[in-house]
């Protein structure tokens, strides 16, 4: 019988689907700190002070994380921020 | 980050739920130009611009790049194409000023944050501090800068509607 190594490796297979992803955005020279906090209260509905608090991140640590949860949503929030012309990448949380 | 300053307000104001600008001829004749310089984007890998336009999500795993942008890509060329569509209708309206529905404004606040990305690319920009360095009247970093002042401001007047 082969069944226990089988069900280790699907669970495996399962964990790592259940893992969350991370919508990380980048610091860039050209895109304007206000347009940034609009950008970000726009498609993610944080308070200015939230906003403002990830602009900084991403200005001063040269990156945030934006936003955390299932890929293809992350993938939609990425594909969003890429619309409005922010450097945004996916990354395992 | 590019940082042009601090309150702008500028040539945007909000107006009943719309945002009105009001320009001077020269104003309209640069706009008019803006829509064409995003159509002159070329391909991925021949031209800076569209290589800041066209994203990798995966930066580690080009196969998942592959997928996303075979997923994403007409979309994100359609959307584009319908944001400069809006932005040459209204740009068109009058030499002194234009009348923005909500939706024509974001369409707005998109091309511009396109137009700005493809000079800066276009311009060799990579990192913060570029305002200080390059020569206000060489003419793309003179519409680099013009562009900027009105990302500024429409973004200020838009903020206004989330309160």
């Amino acid at each position: 019988m082969t069944t226990t190594p089988r069900h280790d490796e699907l669970g495996e297979v399962q964990v790592d689907l259940d893992r969350p992803w991370n919508v990380v955005v980048w610091n860039d020279p050209v895109n304007l700190m206000p347009y940034v906090v609009y950008v970000f209260r726009k498609l993610f509905g944080f308070p200015k002070e939230k906003a403002t608090r990830l602009m900084l991140q991403v200005h001063n640590d040269g990156r945030a994380i934006v936003a955390t949860g299932p890929r293809e949503k992350m993938e939609m929030d990425c594909f969003r921020l890429h619309r409005h012309g922010l450097w945004a990448t996916m990354e395992r949380s | 980050m590019g940082d042009d300053g601090k309150i702008v307000r500028g040539p945007f104001r909000s107006v009943a739920g719309q945002v009105e600008l009001t320009m001077e001829p020269w104003e309209s004749d640069a706009l008019r130009a803006v829509p064409e310089l995003l159509e002159s984007v070329g391909r991925a890998g021949a031209d800076p611009g569209a290589d800041r336009l066209d994203q990798a999500p995966y930066p580690d795993d080009p196969q998942a790049a592959a997928e996303f942008r075979r997923l994403m890509a007409d979309e994100i060329a359609q959307g584009r194409a319908a944001d400069r569509s809006a932005f040459s209708l209204t740009v068109e309206q009058a030499p002194h000023g234009v009348t923005l529905s909500a939706g024509e404004a974001e369409a707005w606040l998109r091309v511009l944050a396109e137009a700005r990305l493809v000079l800066a690319a276009r311009l060799g920009i990579d990192e913060d501090g570029w305002e200080d360095d390059l020569p206000e009247n060489d003419p793309p970093v003179a519409l680099l800068h013009y562009l900027g002042w009105l990302q500024q401001s429409l973004t200020e007047t838009l903020e206004d509607h989330f309160t």
